[in-house]
Parts: structure tokens; C-alpha cells; sequence
């Protein structure tokens, strides 16, 4: 079924951010920190606030007296303290940190003012990558923690040491994942609005959680939630990068207050690039232990983590938590231990994107089973199926507490097999071999955790979802969702789901979501939670409505039936009689026909062990790639790739395909061409399109999709599958990369596959090109 | 200094006051309210903000908005609408060839700039010409499938 909400989208008509213009709208600028770590010796805001058209030039200073209050990370021990203002007080901790707002006519004039505002620095040494960060001696971000370790945290299942000690094998490997930032095409913005006589602040936010928003706001503020109301518009993308609760949105709305002036911040590209939200960076020690037949006895990892500078309102730290409790992913590995230790560093925060924390546990313990099936000479899919889950039981409770509800594995391996023509593969690459050419396959076998929460650690990620169904007098439906769409389609799926629940068609029904005036609460989208949550509230909402026409239809003597279709006459007799009849409705039958749900699977409690289950329900995703490599130009070429997943309920096939296409482009992105990167002195050396390149039409064949669901226990039998392709990607990616050119002895052990990350590699091993191909490589490099 | 331009946008005559340094792309959204044009860089890199110059594709952040004096502008609210798709637009829906929607108005400029100058193109010709229009959701499939249909379906003679 085609999207409903394409006819706008198609022809313009979507309403993004910065889509809200009003009478009188101002815009707002932002000076910010143009070094990595420096303090502010004074700021001269003369002549930046006699510019024709400026409204206001606020500092920190302005902010605390007009009522402000800093965020926190909202943390106990052993998390280092760590509370900020709106603004950077005093010292300035990473490039793009926001030091002074302007409020002008037109942006065009804000940034003007911004070029006339005099900020003194005194300039404190950088503070860039983990290494340097943990150094004897290192310069301290906040020297009061006496460290730049912002937490050490560590946790092991009994028998980790003396299964290392007995294991046959033993592999002690270290695996980078590379620093990459979300990027949806529409950067990050809000528009604030205060009515004084209500005392009441509106805020328009592109913004993936309009309810915690919304809390975070008022908290910042200082406002009572009750006078906040939080939209989210059409979003053009999130990914994640939407998702922490912003210092500059808090700065429009308390610049609305301070100002009275509706007024915009709409970021632009190099604010996007460089002082919004990076993800990924960590690196991994792992030490395995394993028998003769590949299975993996023992599992150690210790996770070095860059949180950046820290400011985060729920703190960078949540996908290095998830890191380490998703270390076994989809396999029996008996016993686990890690440490996780992250570190404060003078570049942009890094938090959520896509994934959020798996992709690096992922690539870890597919690399560790790729190199057990390299040291014991046996094919990497029978190291798989000799740790994958067994069929029973379920749930499968891993070593980090997570009940793990999936479905069979080894029969979606089969299916991978058969479909991707994993042996064909095998055979063209040793004829490519034995012709010189240097062909490839990875395998990923993902089961991933969805609908997520970090109870009593990520603050206000509750692990519910409210709908309100209504069905109006005229037998048309309305659903009010907590999930926010950033471009998934939730119209679309939610009205079908409405639609299957209570017998009508999908064009009867209409979806709304982001806007805290329409539901008591909500936890957005984020953590592929949208369709087992929000679905699940929609379907249990429209369940129980649809007993209670059942029930007004018996009284009036006709017929509804409790599934499939219901008679058009029929249920407009019910609900006419419903709201306007109440004489009619049987005794005890409440009158109306809406209905607030408020819906848990409450499977994410913590267990009398102190471990907890922190996913809602799992998807599993077996994906294989097959790949070309030039080892002279470091070129990657896809051949090919599959998936078998299982989403559980699928709703709407061609919308998971496309989510399974988009993450696939991205899981593309991310290993070949993507990185954000930093000079020595901590200044980001992305700042455009042009020096971060995210993948063209050019450069993204098909993924083939097959699905084979498992219905989960949840309501719906839902299980989300946004992320999936991202998390599996870089590890098979990895994996096909290092396969094609293991004739060579390469051996790759980070993320990047870009060209010269791919040369250097091939280098390392001694191996070297005709120089032809390397004069074509060196002309590659300079185009790019 | 604003200075007053005069041009033709989507057919009927328009003029606004601007700076010299209005973005035609600014121009168009904060002047004439058409908001169907998107800033996706303003770097010239993304294509989101792509419209029809006398004819032509361009990008609108690239240019300013005095340069488009006396020419002609063709933006996305010249094209179709909800109730009646362009084949294109009908074939983007077809082939879910959009998610956020944000680069959308871009790419269906695109590819009717495309179209018209090429009856039948092949994947790779779309894929060339798609090749300035990122898109962060789709990976390109749905998109690439919805353009080939579109001249599909237009049929020969073009």
C-alpha cells in the first residue's frame, strides 16, 4: 500500500521546521567556540547588539539572571558529576560549543552580529582521542574529576578467567569503529513562541521525542510542563541525531521568553557537521577463548569509548551501555566479561545515531568468529552455526540479563544460504581466485535488541507508548501516536494497523503524532520501538474499542463480528449511537467510542540478580555480502547482498524493505566513504558536504530483502526493524573486505574501508602493485 | 542595499525587494512563501534545493536570487498536486522512492530535467543524473525503479 503521506511530500506541501514562518518572526544565531578548549577571558558584545535588526546578544550571564538553569546528565556515581549551562561559562570544551546567542530581524543580520561579537580566548591545550585523554598528564576537561575517565564500569559472568585459561584456543585482537555522524538532510532546528498572557511557551522542534523535549524544556526554563507544548513537524530525517534534547532548543525557548519575539534556529550544514551529535567511536581489546570446533568459550572485551565533551542531556554514555550488554549478540557464548571505559575528550558530543551501540558489539564478535574460522581453516558460516542460539529455549537469557525471544536462527541461516547462493559465491570467488582477482563474502547473523530502555540510567526513556483511537460520529478513525516519524511512513503503518484492528479500511483512517497537546505523554521513535511500541498501544486501543462496538452492535441487534471486516451500515449504527444515543448503549458500556492506551510488553523489568532484559523484544537479521576488491586502488566493489529478516508482524512489506534499503546505504556510507575527522589541535576537519560524503545513486546497488517473521509475544507480534541494516553492515562489510584479500595476508581490524585505509592494509602486508594501477589510485585520491 | 527583481516563477510574473546576497533559494521561500524548495547545505553539494532555470536544472542555494532577473523559475509547486501526481511524483509513490520527503522536491525536478532530455534512459543514465540528489533514507532503489518506470510509462515518442 502506497504511503499516505507521499501526495504532500511529493509536491511540496510537507511542513518542515522551517516551513512555520509567522508574523514577526525573528531567527536566531550562534557564536561558537572556534577552539577545542579554551577560556573565555570576556566577550564584547558591543557592537553586535547596535547592529541594525538585532533584538538581543545573550551570554550565559543574561541567561542565569533571566531564570535558566543547566542541564545535567542526570547521573549517580560512578558517573563523573557534570552539569552545564545553555551557554559555555567561563571555558569552552570542544569546537562548536555555543558561547553567545544573537535574536535578529533576519538570519542574514544574526550572523552579521555573530562576525561582530569579540570573544577573547585563552587558548588550553586540546584534548583529542581516547589515548590522549588517558595519558599521565593529560590536560583535564573538568579538572575536578582529577581524570578525563568519565566512568569505568565493569561487569563479568562467573567462569570468564578459568574459561580463558582452559579454552584450546585463545585470539587477543583489537577492532576500531570509526567516528561518523547520522546526517539526516534537514539539520537539526526549533522555533519558540511565548504567549505572556497564558504563560504559555510553544516550541515547533525537529525533534524525534516532542514529550521528553518537552520535560527538558521546562526544566531548563523553568517552567511548570503543563505551560510547554512541544511539536514536531514533517521531519526530514533523524536517525537518531534528533534525539538528545538539545542545549539550543532550551535556547529558543528561553530567547522566546527573554525576547517575546517568535523566533527560529535553524542549524545550518557546518553546524550540523561539527556541534550537533557524532556517534561511534570506540575500540575494542577482546580476548576469546574457543574449542577445536570453532565454538566460543569464553568472551573478554574491554571497550575504550569517546564520549567528546560530554554535554549531553541523556549522556553519550547510553550507546557504550548498550555496547557492552549486546557482546553476545545472537550467540550461546558461555561466559562474558567487559570493561568499558569512557573518556571525556575536546571534540563535538557523541550520542545516538542508528544502531546506538551495536554496530560496535556487533562488529566485534562477527570479527572474532571470522578469525576463529581463519585460524582453524573451516568456512566462517559453520563458526556461526556452532555458536548460534540454539532452537529452545526461549527466552535465551544472555549474559548481560537480556531475554532474547527470537525466532530460529539456524533455519534463517538455511534460507541465507539458499537465497544468497552462498556456495555459488564460494565457487565464483576461487574461479576469480585463480584468475587473479580478488572476490569476497561476509557474513553478519544479527539478532538485534528493539524497544529499549536504560531504566535508572538514560533518565526519561520510559519503556511504554500511548495511542488514543477515536471513531468519530461519522465512522471515520482518527490515532494519536507518542512515536514521532522522521520519513518511516508512521501514517501509513499505523493506519493499517488501526485499520486490520477494527474492520476498516486504511483510508478511514488519519494518524497524528508529534505534538504534546494531542496525548498525555509519548516516548518518540528512536531504538527501532516505533511499530512494537506505538503499534502495540494502537492495536490494544483499537481491540478494546472494538469490544465495545461489539457490544453496542448485539444491543442494537446487528452483527459485528470480533475480526475482519466490519459492515460499513453496522458500524456507523454504533457509533452514531455511541455518541449521540447514550440512551441505546447497553448497561455498564461506556459511552463514546474513544479510548487512551497507555501500553508496556512489561519484559524490561530489572531481575532480583541486578541484570535487566533492556529490550522490549529482539529482531534477527542474517545478511551476506559479496564484494570486488581492487588491492592496488583500494577500491570496494558490492556485488552482492542479502538479507533474511525478521521483523516479526510485517505491516506493510514495501516500508521495511525500505528501511532495509536505507540502512543498507548507510551501513555503505559509514565503512566506505564516511568519517568525521579531527586535526591534532581538535578542529574538525568536516565541515561540508564536500569533505563528508555520504553515498550517491552512484554508489548504492539493491539489497535483496526475504523475510521469514516470528511473531513475537508483544501485542501485534511486532519487533522493529529500523536499525538492523546498519548494525549488521560494517561487520559484514569488514568481513567480505578482509575475505577478498586474505590471499594477501590483509588483515582489517577498524571500520574504514575507505581507498587508502584498504592501500595501507595491502601495504602492511608486503604486497605490492604494478605501478600503473597506483598512478590510477593516486589520481583517485586527489579527486577525492 | 535591496534591489527589486522582476522574473517569472511557475508561470505568473513575480518581484520582490532583496539583498544582493539573497539566495535564489532564500528568495524563494522567505519572498514568495514557496517553501517546496528545501535547504539541505546551502553548499551546493546536496541537490535538495535544485529548481528549473529557464528550462534548466540548477542549484537555488548557488545562485542569487538577482541573477534569476528576468528568467524563468519552475519549482515544485508547478508541478502536480495531492490530488492530481505528476507521472513522476505518481511514480516515486508507486515505487517508494521517498521517506522524509526532504530531498524529494529536488529529485522530482531532477528527473524530469532528466526525462526531457532523455526518452529512454537505462539505470545507469538515472543513477548518473539522480547522482547530485543525496538522499539520506532510501538508498536510492525505490528512487532509481520509480524513475525507470516513469519514462516507461510516458512510452516512446516522448
Amino acid at each position: 500500500m502506497p504511503r499516505t503521506e507521499d501526495a504532500r511530500l511529493l509536491t511540496g506541501l510537507g511542513r518542515y521546521l522551517a516551513d512555520h514562518d509567522v508574523a514577526g518572526l525573528h531567527h536566531v544565531a550562534f557564536a561558537r567556540s572556534t577552539l577545542a578548549h579554551a577560556d573565555i577571558a570576556g566577550i564584547d558584545v558591543a557592537a553586535a547588539a547596535t547592529l541594525d535588526g538585532v533584538v538581543a546578544v545573550v551570554t550565559a550571564a543574561d541567561l542565569r539572571a533571566a531564570g535558566a538553569r543547566p542541564l545535567s546528565h542526570r547521573l549517580a556515581p560512578p558517573y563523573q558529576p557534570l552539569s552545564w549551562e545553555l551557554l559555555a561559562v567561563d571555558r569552552v570544551r570542544h569546537v562548536g560549543e555555543p558561547v553567545v546567542a544573537v535574536v535578529a530581524a533576519s538570519r542574514a543580520v544574526a550572523e552579521d552580529a555573530v562576525e561582530l561579537l569579540d570573544i577573547d580566548y585563552r587558548e588550553l591545550p586540546p584534548v583529542v582521542g581516547p589515548a590522549a585523554a588517558m595519558a599521565p598528564g593529560a590536560p583535564l576537561l573538568y579538572p575536578e574529576w582529577g581524570t578525563n575517565e568519565f566512568v569505568h564500569l565493569e561487569g563479568s559472568t562467573a567462569g570468564v578467567e578459568e574459561a580463558l585459561a582452559a579454552a584450546p584456543h585463545r585470539l587477543q585482537e583489537s577492532f576500531e569503529s570509526h567516528r561518523v555522524i547520522g546526517l539526516p538532510l534537514e539539520a537539526h532546528g526549533a522555533q519558540g513562541s511565548w504567549d505572556p498572557a497564558r504563560g504559555q511557551l510553544t516550541l515547533i522542534s525537529s525533534a524525534q521525542q516532542p514529550h521528553q523535549l518537552r520535560s527538558v524544556v521546562a526544566e531548563a526554563c523553568g517552567l511548570r510542563e503543563a505551560a510547554v507544548r512541544v511539536i514536531s513537524p514533517d521531519m526530514g530525517g533523524g536517525f537518531g541525531n534528533k534525539q538528545h534534547f538539545t542545549r539550543e532548543e532550551c535556547l529558543v525557548g528561553m530567547l522566546a521568553i527573554m525576547t517575546g519575539r517568535p523566533l527560529r534556529w535553524s542549524a545550518d550544514r557546518t553546524e550540523a557537521l561539527t556541534a550537533s551529535v557524532h556517534s561511534r567511536p570506540q575500540v575494542h581489546h577482546v580476548d576469546a577463548g574457543f574449542d577445536d570446533r570453532g565454538r566460543v568459550v569464553a568472551l573478554r572485551v574491554a571497550v575504550t569509548s569517546d564520549l567528546g565533551h560530554p554535554v549531553l542531556y541523556f549522556s553519550g554514555i547510553g550507546p557504550s551501555l548498550v555496547t557492552v550488554g549486546a557482546l553476545s549478540g545472537g550467540y550461546a557464548f558461555p561466559e562474558v566479561g567487559w570493561s568499558l571505559s569512557a573518556v571525556a575528550t575536546t571534540t563535538c558530543p557523541v550520542g545516538a545515531y542508528r544502531g546506538f551501540g551495536q554496530p560496535q558489539a556487533h562488529l566485534s564478535t562477527e570479527r572474532v568468529l571470522d578469525r576463529i574460522a581463519q585460524r582453524l581453516g573451516v568456512d566462517p558460516l559453520d563458526v556461526r552455526r556452532a555458536n548460534l542460539l540454539p532452537a529452545e529455549p526461549r527466552p535465551w537469557r544472555t549474559y548481560s540479563g537480556g531475554l532474547v525471544d527470537c525466532g530460529d536462527l539456524h533455519a534463517m541461516v538455511d534460507t541465507l544460504v539458499a537465497e544468497f547462493g552462498y556456495h555459488e559465491w564460494r565457487h565464483r570467488q576461487a574461479e576469480a581466485r585463480s584468475a587473479g582477482r580478488h572476490l569476497g563474502v561476509g557474513l553478519s547473523t544479527l539478532v538485534q535488541g528493539t524497544a529499549p530502555n536504560q531504566h535508572d540510567t538514560a533518565a526519561r526513556f520510559g519503556s511504554l507508548e500511548t495511542a488514543m483511537v477515536t471513531v468519530l460520529p461519522d465512522a471515520t478513525v482518527t490515532v494519536a501516536v507518542g512515536t514521532k516519524s522522521q520519513g518511516q511512513g508512521h501514517e501509513t503503518v499505523f493506519a493499517q494497523i488501526a485499520a486490520d484492528a477494527l474492520g476498516v479500511g486504511p483510508e478511514a483512517v488519519t494518524v497524528a503524532d508529534g505534538d504534546t497537546g494531542r496525548l498525555p505523554y509519548g516516548q518518540g521513535t528512536w531504538g527501532s520501538r516505533s511499530t512494537v511500541m506505538g503499534g502495540g498501544a494502537v492495536v490494544t486501543a483499537c481491540r478494546r474499542l472494538r469490544a465495545r462496538m461489539a457490544a453496542i452492535a448485539a444491543h442494537l441487534g446487528l452483527t459485528l463480528p470480533e475480526e475482519g471486516p466490519v459492515d460499513a451500515d453496522v458500524l456507523a449504527a454504533v457509533a452514531a449511537t455511541a455518541w449521540w444515543v447514550q440512551h441505546r448503549l447497553p448497561p455498564g458500556v461506556e459511552p463514546g467510542l474513544s479510548t487512551t492506551v497507555t501500553y508496556t510488553p512489561g519484559r524490561t523489568n530489572p531481575s532480583a540478580d541486578g541484570l535487566q532484559n533492556h529490550d522490549e523484544t529482539y529482531s534477527s537479521h542474517m545478511t551476506a555480502v559479496a564484494v570486488e576488491v581492487d588491492p592496488a586502488t583500494g577500491s570496494v566493489t558490492v556485488l552482492d547482498a542479502l538479507c533474511v529478516s525478521d521483523c516479526g508482524v510485517v505491516v506493510n512489506p514495501t516500508l521495511v524493505e525500505g528501511q532495509h534499503q536505507g540502512a543498507f546505504a548507510q551501513g555503505l556510507g559509514n565503512v566506505l566513504w564516511e568519517e568525521v575527522r579531527y586535526s591534532p589541535d581538535g578542529q574538525p576537519l568536516c565541515a561540508t558536504l564536500l569533505d563528508y560524503t555520504i553515498p550517491s545513486s552512484l554508489d548504492v546497488p539493491r539489497l535483496r530483502v526475504v523475510h521469514q517473521p516470528t511473531p513475537s509475544a508483544t501485542a501485534g507480534g511486532f519487533r522493529g526493524v529500523g536499525e538492523a541494516g546498519l548494525i549488521a553492515l560494517p561487520a559484514a562489510m569488514v568481513g567480505a573486505v578482509e575475505d577478498a584479500l586474505s590471499p594477501l595476508g590483509v588483515r582489517l581490524n577498524s571500520t574504514r574501508l575507505h581507498p587508502p585505509a584498504i592501500r595501507a592494509a595491502v601495504r602492511a602486508t608486503g604486497w605490492r602493485p604494478d605501478p600503473a594501477a597506483w598512478a590510477a589510485a593516486g589520481l583517485e585520491d586527489r579527486r577525492r | 542595499m535591496s534591489r527589486p527583481v522582476r522574473l517569472t516563477v511557475n508561470g505568473a510574473p513575480a518581484s520582490f525587494d532583496v539583498e544582493d546576497r539573497t539566495t535564489l533559494l532564500d528568495a524563494l521561500r522567505d519572498e514568495l512563501g514557496l517553501t517546496g524548495t528545501h535547504a539541505g547545505c546551502e553548499q551546493g553539494a546536496c541537490g535538495a534545493c535544485s529548481v528549473l532555470l529557464d528550462g534548466e536544472i540548477v542549484r537555488s542555494c548557488l545562485l542569487l536570487a538577482v541573477q534569476a532577473g528576468g528568467r524563468t523559475v519552475t519549482t515544485i509547486e508547478a508541478v502536480g498536486s495531492p490530488g492530481r501526481l505528476h507521472p513522476v511524483q505518481e511514480a516515486l509513490r508507486r515505487h517508494h522512492g521517498l521517506q522524509c520527503g526532504y530531498c524529494t522536491p529536488g529529485v522530482v525536478l531532477t528527473a524530469i530535467d532528466l526525462l526531457e532530455r532523455v526518452a529512454d534512459p537505462d539505470e545507469e543514465e538515472v543513477r548518473e543524473a539522480l547522482a547530485g540528489n543525496l538522499c539520506r533514507c532510501t538508498g536510492y532503489a525505490g528512487l532509481v525503479d520509480a524513475v525507470l518506470a516513469a519514462a516507461r510509462d510516458a512510452g516512446p515518442g516522448r
